[in-house]
Order: C-alpha cells, then structure tokens, then sequence
C-alpha cells in the first residue's frame, strides 16, 4: 500500500508532463516512452560514478527536455505528423539509452540515491508518502503558476486556437516545442527517481509509459473534473495515485503481472469510451444538476450559437 | 503605411487545379485609411488579406508596413503590426481561457512573454475598463471561459482584442458575416468607433455591399484577382449597391446578378 501510493506520487510527474501535452497542447506526445528511460539511465550511470543523486536526478531533466527539443524540431521544423514524430524519437533513444547505460541494466543497490537519502530521514512508513505528497504538491504548483504566466498563458492557447495566438505575435512552433521540452523533462526526472526507488534502471521500464500518463490524466480528470487548471492538475496527481492504488489492487487479488500493460489499455480506453455511451451521459447529466442554473443556462446559448454559426458558415 | 506592390498568387501552379488568386495587386493605404474591399467568391479579397498577414506567401511582388519590407516575414512576426478578425466567430479567441486571460494574450502583441502573471489586479481593472465600450456586460464576467459567450459576444471581445495593442494594420475578413442582423450592426459599429478613435489604418473585406459604402473612406472592388474599380471616399458617398453593380458589369462587359456578387 505504501509502496503503491510512494510511487504513485512519483509517476504523478509523469502525469503532470503528459498533461501538459495532451491536454494543454493537444499534443499526444509518444517521447515519454524513450525519454522516461533517458531519465533513468542518466541518473543511474551518473549516479553509480559518485555524482550527487539530486544532480544526477536534475541532469535526468535536462537529458529529457532534449529529447523533447528533438520530437518538437520533427514536428513543427520538420513538419512531420505529431504521433510520428514521437514514434521516431521514441524508437531512435532506445539505442541512445543503451548507450547510456552501456547495457541493458543498471542496478543502484547500496548507492547514495535521493530514495535512499529520504530512507535515512524519513523511514519507509506514513513519513516518507508525506514527504513525497509535498514533493507532487510542490511540482504541481509549479505548473499551475507557470500556466498562469505571459508564457503559459501562450502556450495553453497554442493547443487551445493556434490561428488565434498566431495572429497576436506567439511562434506556434517555439510554444509546442517549450511544452514538449518541459513535459519530457518532468517525465525523464520521474524515470529518474522510479530507478532510485526501484534499485535499477532497465531499458524497458519505459515501455507503455504514455498510457500510465494517459490513463493518470484521463481518470484523474473524469472524476474531479478540469474546470480550473489548479483543479485540473490536482485531478492529474490524484489520477497517478489511483492508477496505481488499481493495479496494486489488482496485483493483490492476483492477476498475473504480466496482464498489467493489457490492463492498462484496457482502462484507457475505458475512460474513453465510457463518455461516449448514453446511458453514462445520462447519468452525468444527472449528477450536474446540481451546478449553478447560471452555467447551465450559459451552456445552453452557447450550443444554441453553435447551431446557427454551423447553419450560417455553411 | 500598408504598400502591396505588383503582388501575384497562383495556387496549385502547373495542375488542373490552377488557380490565379492575385494578379498584379497594387495597393497602397495611407495612415488612417479604412478600405472595404468587395468581390464575388474568388475574387482573391481573402488571398489579399491573408498576404498582408503573412499567412500566404506571395509568388512575386512586395508587401511592406510602415515603410518596412515585410515579405519574408512569418505570419506570428508580422502579428506584432497586425491585428485581425476572422470570419468565424471560433477563430478569434482562445476558447478555453477566461476574458481576462485573452485579453491578456491580446495585450503582449509584439512584447517578450515572460514569466510574469498574464493577469494582475492592476491589469484587471484596465481590462474591465476596456470591455465596458462593448456595452455588452462583459466587464462583470472576467473569470468566465470564452467557449461560454455567444457568437456575437466573442466577435466583440476578438474586435477587442485585435486592436487591443493597437497594432498598425487591422485586417477584417467578413467578420460580420457569421452573425445575426442585430449583433452584426453592433460589430460594424464598434469597428467604426474603434477605428476612429485609434485612427487605424484598415483593411475590411464584406459580402455586404451596403455595409462597404456605408463604413470606411474607400472602396475597392477585386474580380479574378484584379482590383478592378477604386472608389474615393468622395464618389463613395453617392454610390448605392445598384451603382456597383452596374459598374461592376460595364467593367467586365457582362451582366452579373445580385446572387453572384451577394455570395
């Protein structure tokens, strides 16, 4: 349980980074894949050659934001589809991280990492889930201020109207490439701090990856909603939280480990199609009666001017 | 202030599908000129407008602001000069950020976006101030979500916003052309008073033929790609729509319907 929620926590960043793309740019972003297991190779070789593991863990960001300026140059320079872009990054690290790694496996046991220091300090019980609460918290505020400036406001628009934020002077290109930078490198520090708290880095553990952030955000935000960005990052570091509590869940009522990416899968799309399906909407509607007659009241103009603006255009 | 010299266009050259969007443009706005710009469907009105905005690239010729040759310029450069509005009421607002937030966007036209807050409490009160012209209400509803307002009240606050900043160019294209009667005289009156009172020089295209000799102290009419008639404020103002049509059809030496030239 605590081990399920400690990693939750830390996969947390990984959903906060996949957020930024999926949601924010609109982005479905592939790279993590790769840059996941950047993260954790580059901490893990830094690491077993003495480098202080919060360097080693900051280097992880960096070596992630790269990898994010790679899929952004194909994207937006090179005009390459987005999926593919990712796809391309994605497969060409697989090498790169062998490389890294200068093999396939990295084991860290017995090495001074940020998970061992947190050991000392904090034990492995209710202190140290608290200790990493604070530390979700604290990446999350940095993102809900960030999305609130001069820059973050651009770059929310740039998923949101890239025609509109062009015509008042914001690079298109320069935006989705920041936000692909920052969101592999939050994903490539989590691979980072996963192969701390697991003793190893592998050059698998990034397998599959996009869907743990997709199914964090996707479930994360049908249950507490994305009305505020403050509230929809919350219901991005909840999301990670519970996905793992399920599949901790899962594991202990004995499905076999290796169902677990099938399973994921399997509950993304879930998530999307449940919305979809009438009767589910019926019970949505249901339960947003209660909201302020007001929104709902604006809710309906707006489907209403929907209507006669599709009418007219057409 | 707004020169289009000996601009041409072709789209899809060398197939079937070729099209001469813009032949030989010459264009010149002086500081403070409001030019209606009509035509049939596929006159190249929009091709003109999306050349000065940089969203298409012209084959040959020269665009240039304020003296200044801007042709090779990306369209988010020349964004820092050039407000505009489109057609669709969607397309000028970012529909998930609140009115503050856009407003916000529309006021660091052509300045660094740094890490500072986009909305602050001084900036608040100059956005409220600033929605109080619509005389829509807008100003009590800040921390609302554009996606929820009407039509009209998005092509209003995209008015705004385009000449929030006030840019050097403001390029109209149909922006009353999605909105019903009422909201479209509300639009067409704001412009008039904005244009006035920041003596912008513009760039309007319309459908409406009474709405292009009503507003603005100058009329073109583009046909094929070619500006074909200029019209002085001062011969404006004695036009009706029938006028233009007549001329339109002994310009081209053919008989041309109202259909045609309302599409």
């Amino acid at each position: 349980m605590i081990t399920a929620l400690e990693l939750g926590l830390i996969y947390a960043i990984v959903a906060l980074g996949v957020y930024l793309t999926f949601r924010i740019l609109n982005f479905p972003d592939l790279t993590v894949d790769g840059s996941f297991t950047s993260g954790a190779a580059t901490a893990a070789i830094l690491i077993i050659n003495g480098v202080n593991p919060f360097l080693a863990s900051g280097a992880a960001f960096v070596v992630g934001t790269l990898a994010g300026l790679i899929t952004g140059l194909l994207h937006t320079k090179g005009n390459i589809n987005g999926l593919l872009a990712g796809i391309l990054t994605m497969i060409g690290l697989y090498s790169i991280n062998l490389r890294i790694m200068g093999g396939a496996n990295i084991p860290l046991l017995g090495e001074e990492t940020t998970i061992s220091l947190l050991r000392q300090i904090a034990g492995s019980g209710w202190t140290s889930v608290l200790v990493l609460v604070a530390v979700a918290l604290v990446f999350k505020v940095l993102i809900d201020w960030f999305l609130h400036t001069d820059a973050g406001l651009a770059l929310q628009a740039t998923g949101d109207n890239e025609q509109m934020i062009r015509s008042f002077a914001v690079s298109t290109d320069r935006m989705k490439i920041i936000g692909l930078m920052l969101s592999n490198g939050l994903v490539g520090l989590a691979g980072a701090v996963v192969a701390q708290h697991q003793g190893f880095a592998d050059i698998g553990m990034g397998i599959g990856l996009i869907l743990v952030g997709l199914a964090s955000v996707i479930v994360g935000q049908a249950i507490f909603g994305t009305r505020l960005v403050i509230q929809a990052t919350m219901a991005v570091v909840l999301g990670a939280v519970i996905y793992r509590l399920a599949i901790q869940f899962a594991l202990n009522a004995g499905l076999n480990p290796n169902d677990m990416k099938l399973m994921s899968a399997l509950l993304v799309i879930a998530a999307l199609l449940l919305p979809q399906w009438n009767g589910f909407r019926k019970f949505a509607a249901r339960r947003k009666k209660g909201r302020s007659a007001l929104q709902a009241a604006a809710e309906a103009t707006l489907t209403k001017d929907a209507n006669l603006n599709g009418k007219k255009v057409s | 202030m707004l020169n289009v010299t000996d601009v041409y266009k072709t789209f899809f050259p060398g197939t079937v599908n070729e099209r001469k969007a813009l032949v030989n443009v010459n264009l010149t706005l002086a500081p403070g000129d409001f030019v209606t710009v009509i035509g049939s469907n596929g006159a190249g009105k929009s091709t003109v407008l999306n050349t000065v905005a940089g969203r298409i690239s012209q084959d040959e010729g020269v665009v240039s602001l304020d003296g200044r040759d801007v042709s090779k310029l990306k369209e988010h450069q020349r964004a820092a000069q050039v407000g505009r509005v489109f057609q669709d009421p969607m397309a000028g607002t970012s529909p998930n950020l609140t009115i503050e937030e856009n407003l916000s966007l529309a006021d660091k036209r052509g300045q660094a976006r740094g890490l500072g807050f986009g909305v602050t409490r001084a900036k608040r009160e100059r956005f409220a101030e600033a929605l109080t012209v619509l005389e829509l209400g807008l100003e009590s509803r800040l921390k609302t979500k554009v996606g929820l307002l009407s039509g009209g009240q998005r092509q209003a606050l995209s008015l705004l916003m385009a000449t929030f900043s006030q840019p050097k160019i403001l390029l109209l294209d149909e922006h009353t052309a999605a909105l019903d009667p009422q909201r479209a005289e509300l639009v067409t009156r704001l412009t008039r008073k904005v244009v006035e009172e920041q003596g912008l020089t513009t760039l309007m295209v319309t459908h409406n033929m009474a709405q292009a000799l009503e507003v603005g102290n100058r009329l073109i009419m583009m046909h094929e790609g070619r500006i074909i008639l200029d019209v002085s404020e001062e011969e404006k103002s004695k036009l009706a729509p029938g006028d233009l049509l007549a001329e339109f059809a002994k310009i081209k030496g053919a008989a041309l319907d109202d259909k045609t030239m309302l599409q």
